[in-house]
């Protein structure tokens, strides 16, 4: 890695100060580090050479805290751990479905460092929580010279590695909405190991109503340049009752709308077959699931 | 630019000062105090081989920033309690649980910290914890019977305690 200075503030607003002004452009620019597992990896391949990194393991601790909303959904401090989100007790009680995906994230070491709001502010294609927060329809709130804001998870991806957020704007928090009876599953299908970077990503909400598909929302990853949502293989879902030719006509559908790309954990062919019968495999666990 | 810093922590009990630049990792400061234990395999967090304890958590040494320890207790491989190997050392030992030894530091680091979690851990545990470790000798039986063997010493222990 290259030197570069390191400043501790003690506030969110001191960090975004001193990314500001004067702290370098593009891939010299000042950088944010809290568990720093990602940005290291970048910094050790010198594609970021930063002049100045901004940590923020000193900043007030009410950024790293974790607490379920009177709706029952979830407000998740942007410096909280992956660990801290795993062994958590209200998001395991109000979205199971993250605490799962934990499991396979990476491994106990990076969890105990890396934090949730550097999983989703550093726009890798192949990670686990974009793809399932945008199915969950969860936000970010943000910070930055110009103010606070509140954003979806699915339009902070604007292209592979590329966010809709400034170089001085920084995730404060993630608020998970309630899932309200929302059936949700996190496929992580690797070609090596359990824990590897995934060949794709496929997450599926269902949300039933009567025995009917009242609203689906599928999530693509991995395999694209951002978590992708399949509109035309959702539209198929809406108002059946997910047999068997519904099922073969929405992995179709999946398969039709979107490119995968093939990388060293598989080819573009074989991603589209994955994806093809994948949705089908995740659509029939989460219907059998009462 | 200021890119060099003191930093003081607990280093296996003692309190050290030393003198880094902004852009080490844990992992070579360990070096230059001759403590190799951990070593820099993967360089990607990947393999385990770096794994220091920090405040009591397991990290990746080649991916933690020595300044980060500025305040922290930091334990290696070094540290012993009495000076004698522990459970799980002397389990590797029994079991074979290597060939070459290069991960060895970090799978026992991590073994210690699945049983401090899980005294009586399942299969599904131990592939949690260990997954992140790789044995590039392929001694991974062995290894899931050193845990094993673990535990069942550290029960005995516990009991001897009482």
């Amino acid at each position: 890695m290259t030197p570069f200075e390191l400043a501790e503030p003690t506030s969110l607003a001191e960090a975004i100060a001193l990314m500001g002004e004067g702290a370098g452009i593009g891939d010299n620019a000042a950088r944010a580090i809290a568990g720093g597992t990602a940005l290291m990896l970048m910094m050790k391949a010198g594609v970021f050479q930063p002049k100045r990194l901004v940590s923020l393991r000193r900043v007030e601790p009410r950024y790293a805290e974790i607490a379920a909303t009177p709706e029952g959904g979830l407000r998740i401090g942007a410096l909280a751990t992956l660990t801290a989100l795993e062994r958590s007790a209200v998001v395991k009680q109000a979205a199971p479905v993250i605490t799962q995906t934990l499991k396979t994230l990476s491994n106990v070491r990076v969890r105990n460092v890396a934090t949730v709001g550097g999983a989703l502010a550093h726009g890798d294609p192949h990670m686990d929580l974009p793809p399932l927060l945008t199915a969950l329809g969860a936000q970010v709130r943000t910070v930055s010279p110009k103010g606070e804001r509140t954003l979806a998870v699915g339009e902070l991806y604007t292209g592979y590695y590329e966010t809709a957020l400034a170089e001085n704007e920084l995730i404060t928090e993630v608020l998970v909405p309630p899932l309200a009876g929302l059936r949700v599953a996190y496929k992580k299908i690797t070609t090596r190991a359990a824990d590897d970077w995934p060949t794709l990503g496929l997450t599926v909400a269902l949300q039933l109503n009567g025995g009917v598909v009242a609203d689906a929302r599928l999530v693509v990853s991995a395999a694209t340049n951002t978590p992708t949502r399949l509109a035309a293989a959702e539209k198929i879902l809406r108002g059946t009752t997910l047999d068997t030719a519904t099922l073969a006509r929405c992995g179709d559908a999946a398969v039709s709308e979107v490119e995968l790309a093939g990388d060293a954990h598989g080819s573009s062919a074989y991603k589209r077959e994955l994806l093809r019968v994948y949705t089908q495999r995740v659509l029939r666990e989460i219907w059998g699931k009462s | 630019m200021n890119i060099t810093r003191t930093i003081n922590f607990t280093l296996n009990g003692e309190p050290v000062t030393a003198q880094i630049a902004t852009h080490q990792n844990l992992v070579e400061v360990l070096h230059e105090r001759g403590l190799t234990g951990a070593r820099e395999s993967c360089a990607q967090g990947l393999c385990g081989c770096c794994t220091v304890l920090v405040n009591g958590a397991a990290v990746s040494g080649c991916l933690y920033l020595a300044a980060f320890a500025d305040g922290a207790e930091v334990r290696t491989i070094e540290h012993s309690e009495n000076g004698e190997l522990d459970a799980v050392q002397a389990a590797f030992i029994e079991t074979g649980a290597f060939q070459c030894g290069y991960c060895t530091p970090g799978m026992v680091l991590m073994t210690r910290q699945l049983l401090d979690a899980h005294a009586e851990p399942s299969e599904d545990e131990i592939k949690h914890y260990l997954s992140g470790n790789l044995c590039r000798c392929a001694a991974y039986p062995e290894i899931i019977k050193a845990v094993k063997l673990a535990a069942a010493k550290r029960k005995i222990e516990r009991k001897g305690a009482k």
